[in-house]
């Protein structure tokens, strides 16, 4: 009788038991995760945090980086401005009555380029090449350009030549051609100026 | 008093600086030069580009460079035909004394003359004789200032060394 009595009581407070166990459990399993969270939340704001950072910095870089070359561009439209840009272009045709030697450049009285040609740049002008011997920057108005020859003449003979132009400088980019070709009937080389359109 | 020391101090590094970032060419690229030479032809430096090249100052008046010569011109007779080039850049004001010193010292390698001092300065030179070595890839890659007996030994070994990379 006592042992029927007991089961149920028993049973009853093993459930109970059971029941507190449980509670107990999911308390902390609560608090645990409630912590969990927490600290999640502070990872996350942290991680934004130094997004945003890094986006800021990522930012200010590109930023430089543009004022760089913003920079670089003005300093080289200042130093080398297209419109007062002249360049000097020397070419040979035939070349039979002339052996280049060198050339020197006078713009406006002023020594501005001399240029010694190896015989291996002859040869690439001779099959057509043209060098770019000079780039200046000059103001717009008429300047004089002295172009001076030197090399061997016919029958070797050494030969100094000058050849002037006056040019006008406009607005926009100039570009002048000094060409040596062979004047046959004469027998004897021709040295020109052209302005290239 | 420790202002006037320490600006005396940075004036003087800032000189030592400048000196040595105008004086060091080793590592640099070469600075091209075209220089007309003893037979008549310019010559032009980067056009020796996959050669190994050495320029040679000297003058006429320097009496190292005379003691020098011979040695180059052997070093240049032995591997000229495996790709190895001489340059001596005579710094005379009068290039007839250089061909005729040449002449007598029996050199074959190329001679051009700077008499104008441009090339000089490009390099410079401020002492004489000074060796400097281009290898193939136009980098300078050893100055020499000055020349001692055993300093041939030196050129040899560099010459090699840059010949064979």
């Amino acid at each position: 009788m006592f042992i029927k009595r007991s089961i149920p009581l028993l049973l009853t407070a093993l459930f109970a038991f059971s029941a507190t166990a449980q509670d107990d459990m999911s308390q902390d399993d609560n608090l645990l995760l409630s912590e969990v969270v927490a600290s999640d939340d502070a990872a996350a704001a942290s991680k934004d945090r130094f997004r945003e950072l890094d986006k800021d910095v990522q930012s200010l870089k590109k930023e430089v980086l543009d004022l760089n070359r913003d920079l670089f561009l003005l300093e080289e439209e200042l130093l080398f401005p297209a419109n007062s840009q002249v360049a000097f272009f020397i070419s040979m045709d035939v070349g039979e009555y002339f052996a280049l030697d060198s050339v020197s450049l006078k713009i406006n009285g002023k020594e501005v380029a001399n240029y010694l040609y190896t015989n291996r740049e002859v040869d690439a002008l001779l099959r057509g090449g043209v060098h770019r011997m000079h780039m200046a920057n000059l103001k717009t108005g008429d300047h004089e350009l002295v172009a001076v020859f030197t090399g061997k003449g016919p029958h070797s003979r050494d030969y100094r030549r000058g050849a002037t132009l006056e040019f006008s400088k406009g607005i926009g980019a100039k570009y002048l051609e000094l060409e040596i070709t062979d004047r046959v009937k004469k027998q004897q080389p021709e040295f020109e100026i052209k302005e290239w359109e | 008093m420790k202002m006037k020391k320490a600006l005396i101090g940075i004036g003087l590094s800032l000189i030592a600086a400048s000196g040595l970032a105008v004086a060091d060419l080793t590592g640099k690229e070469a600075p091209d030069f075209a220089l007309k030479s003893s037979t008549g032809d310019n010559l032009r430096l980067s056009e020796y580009r996959g050669d190994v090249v050495m320029v040679n100052f000297w003058a006429t008046w320097c009496g190292p460079c005379r003691q020098e010569m011979p040695l180059l011109e052997e070093l240049f007779s032995r591997y000229e035909r495996v790709g190895f080039t001489l340059l001596g850049v005579n710094i005379d004001d009068d290039p007839r004394r250089a061909m005729a010193m040449a002449e007598e010292l029996g050199v074959t390698f190329p001679v051009v003359f700077d008499n104008t001092k441009e090339v000089s300065r490009l390099y410079d030179v401020n002492a004489m004789p000074v060796t400097v070595l281009v290898d193939k890839e136009g980098q300078v890659r050893h100055v020499h200032h000055g020349y001692k007996p055993g300093y041939e030994e030196k050129y040899l070994n560099e010459v090699r060394a840059l010949l064979r990379e």
